[in-house]
């Protein structure tokens, strides 16, 4: 039954859980696979948590053992700074084009980071959500895969880029590098592109962009990851202090006519996960989660209940209206108590904005004819495959069942 | 306390864009949006509350539903979508029509702006102010005018009010600064009115 003939194999679009485990599941399957992946590493969005709800263990564990499986699997080629510019034909016979980016750093590359040491040029650093500056020649994170590093396109023709290929031993650095564009015939296409944080500056009334102390909760797990901007310690941006007094806004841009009007299903979790966080580093600092209401379904609840125990942490019935940064670095929050009636002003020295998922394909549209739904999310029964979040939001375990169940609806298109 | 268990259908049905608060979530938003948040004893989110409770009375005797200035901020946030504003106007218009005034100095005010309008075809910062304020007659309406004097001043600072406006004939001959086609004007008022009350009636 196995067959390992292009004409059988499977694409998939996304390196993220969901691409990883429909990828996984189909090549372990017998069936050959491409794996197609934007970013310089596997791993997506978790890769970039410090820990997963409600168990609260560290997501490279996961990441670690599906990455060993991919290196295990001789089925499975993948390309990284990768992206898929064109898919035509029908289930059974499709057609792709491929392009990938020059990475400037070939296969040669040990991972010793001596082109990093040899250039001065830095860039704002995508993985910790431009909380720190890196390297323009880098490796995308520590645990990254591949482990190789990467030279930004800014720097390729300039006399850093020589420094860089001068410095290594290996010669692995490739000025010349002008990526590729490739072609697969495939049977089936599973798009697993993933999400995208919602963008805080488009709640216009939270002043985003007036104070450094107004993060989102993606940055609040870069702050609190061991390999992150501030090695685990959760500070302040605007002054590098420990908080003392953290807010949660629920629904940042989530549930809103304006904004997205869906629910992100994730993001209550994630700060009931964060405070957490916040109430181990610094026993002293209290945590204020301001919501509507809290969705904790199913298991997640008794997490709830756990965090709901603590002390140090309280929740407000209220969506904030207002922020207004003080001259002193702190956020005034303004809104209507729903339980008491009453409306309130209060002060805190950090805010996290628990702002929402929006699928990567209602920014990016898959090219070829495809149904999504009013919010961009890919419609199911289709010529090719949504997985995953672009589907719908979810966390990882959905994630990782909705690949596994894209993987044998691929293996049935390609069997046909 | 007044409990008029079918109040909720009433407004759903009868008040304009009365069945838009349905979809109310509760969140509290247009609450702490509002401009006169301060001077509110309620805020809309508490209305549609003591409506979907049945509380006709206090309600439509609130004075809250005839203090919006009509800024728009809460329609334009509502996370739902609700026309918060309309709603509001909606219910005063209402109360209005079942014979109680919820808040006396909107209603003055509001009528100065139509006899303004229907008297002269124009409002202005000026015109409307007075006649607003000797709606109580003329002694009444110095003192109000008087206790109104920093908002005026800063009016004029504003360039919203031009001292222009107090100086005869412009004020004090009635009718010198009427606009042409008067007469047709009124008529497409009056005929407006006559539908409006059709409309409800
Ligand atoms: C603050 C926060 C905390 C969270 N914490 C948890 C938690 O504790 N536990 C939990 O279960 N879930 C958590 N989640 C949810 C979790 O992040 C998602 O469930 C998970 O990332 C979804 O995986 P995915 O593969 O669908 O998408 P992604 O992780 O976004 O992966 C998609 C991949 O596709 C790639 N890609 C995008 N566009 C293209 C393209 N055009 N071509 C090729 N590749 C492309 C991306 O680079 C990425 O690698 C959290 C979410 C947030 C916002
Ligand atoms: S999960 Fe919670 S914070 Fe996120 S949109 Fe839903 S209700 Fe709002
Ligand atoms: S802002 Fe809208 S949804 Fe929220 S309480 Fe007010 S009317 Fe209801």
């Amino acid at each position: 039954m196995t067959d390992d003939s292009m004409s059988q194999a499977i694409l998939v679009v996304g390196g993220g859980m969901s691409g990883l485990s429909a990828a996984l599941e189909a090549a372990e399957a017998g069936f050959k696979v491409v794996l197609v992946e934007k970013n310089p590493y596997l791993g997506g969005r978790v890769a970039q948590l410090h820990q997963y709800f409600p168990k609260l263990c560290p997501p490279y564990c996961g990441l670690e053992i599906n990455f060993r499986r991919i290196r295990s699997n001789p089925r499975i080629e993948y390309y990284t700074l990768a992206e898929v510019t064109s898919v035509t034909g029908q289930p059974g016979d499709f057609t792709v084009a491929v392009k990938q980016n020059p990475r400037f750093v070939n296969e040669k590359c040990t991972g010793c980071g001596k082109c990093s040491e040899a250039v001065t040029a830095t860039i704002s650093n995508p993985f910790n959500y431009g909380l720190s500056q890196i390297k323009a020649a880098y490796l995308a994170h520590e645990l990254a895969m591949p482990q190789r590093f990467v030279i930004d396109p800014s720097i390729a023709g300039t006399e850093d880029g020589q420094k860089a290929f001068q410095a290594c031993p290996y010669g692995a650095v490739d000025l010349g590098d002008k990526g590729q564009d490739l072609t697969f015939k495939v049977s089936a296409v599973v798009w697993a592109t993933g999400w995208t944080p919602y963008d805080p500056t488009k709640i216009e009334y939270y002043n985003y962009d007036k104070s450094p102390n107004i993060i989102t909760n993606v940055m609040m797990e870069r702050l609190a990851a061991p390999f992150g901007p501030t090695q685990g310690a959760i500070q302040r941006p605007g002054d590098g202090q420990a908080p003392k007094n953290v807010a949660f806004i629920q629904c940042a841009g989530s549930r809103d006519e304006n904004n997205l009007p869906f629910c992100s299903s994730i993001c209550c979790l994630a700060s009931l996960k964060q405070s957490t966080y916040i109430r181990s580093q610094l026993p002293e600092s209290k945590v204020t989660i301001y919501f509507i209401d809290i969705r904790a379904m199913d298991r997640n609840e008794d997490f709830y209940t756990k965090v709901k125990a603590d002390e140090g942490v309280s929740f407000v019935k209220s969506k904030i209206a207002l922020i207004t940064p003080t001259d002193g670095g702190n956020l005034i929050l303004e809104g209507e108590n729903t339980t008491t009636g009453e409306r309130f002003k209060a002060e805190h020295d950090l805010v996290v904005l628990a702002t929402g998922m929006q699928p990567n394909t209602a920014l990016n549209k898959i090219p070829y004819d495809v149904a999504y739904d009013d919010y961009g999310f890919v419609l199911g029964n289709q010529a090719i495959i949504g997985a995953g979040t672009v589907r719908r939001p979810s966390e990882v375990v959905t994630c990782v069942q909705d690949g596994t169940s894209a993987a044998l609806k691929a293996i049935s298109a390609a069997r046909r | 306390m007044d409990y008029q268990q079918d109040f909720a259908k009433e407004v759903y049905e009868k008040v304009d864009s009365g069945a838009e608060i349905k979809v109310c979530m509760q969140c509290g938003v247009c609450a702490s949006t509002c401009p006169l948040r301060e001077k509110m004893k309620y805020s809309p989110r508490k209305l549609w509350t003591l409506i979907r409770a049945g509380r006709r009375q206090e309600v439509l005797n609130c004075p809250d539903i005839m203090l919006c200035t009509s800024c728009y901020t809460c329609k334009v946030r509502c996370p739902r979508g609700i026309p918060v504003i309309d709603v509001m106007h909606g219910l005063a218009h209402y109360a209005l029509e079942k014979g109680i005034t919820p808040r006396e100095e909107t209603k003055k005010f509001g009528e100065a702006f139509w006899d303004s309008i229907y008297e002269t075809g124009r409002v202005d910062e000026a015109t409307v102010p007075i006649k607003y304020c000797l709606k109580d007659g003329m002694i009444a309406g110095l003192k109000k005018s008087l206790s109104m004097l920093d908002i005026g001043m800063a009016l004029m600072k504003a360039k919203r009010l031009t001292p222009k406006l107090f100086i005869p004939p412009n004020f004090f001959i009635p009718g010198s600064h009427k606009i042409k086609g008067l007469k047709d004007l009124q008529k497409m008022l009056d005929k407006a009115k006559a539908m409006g009350a059709r409309k409800e009636g």
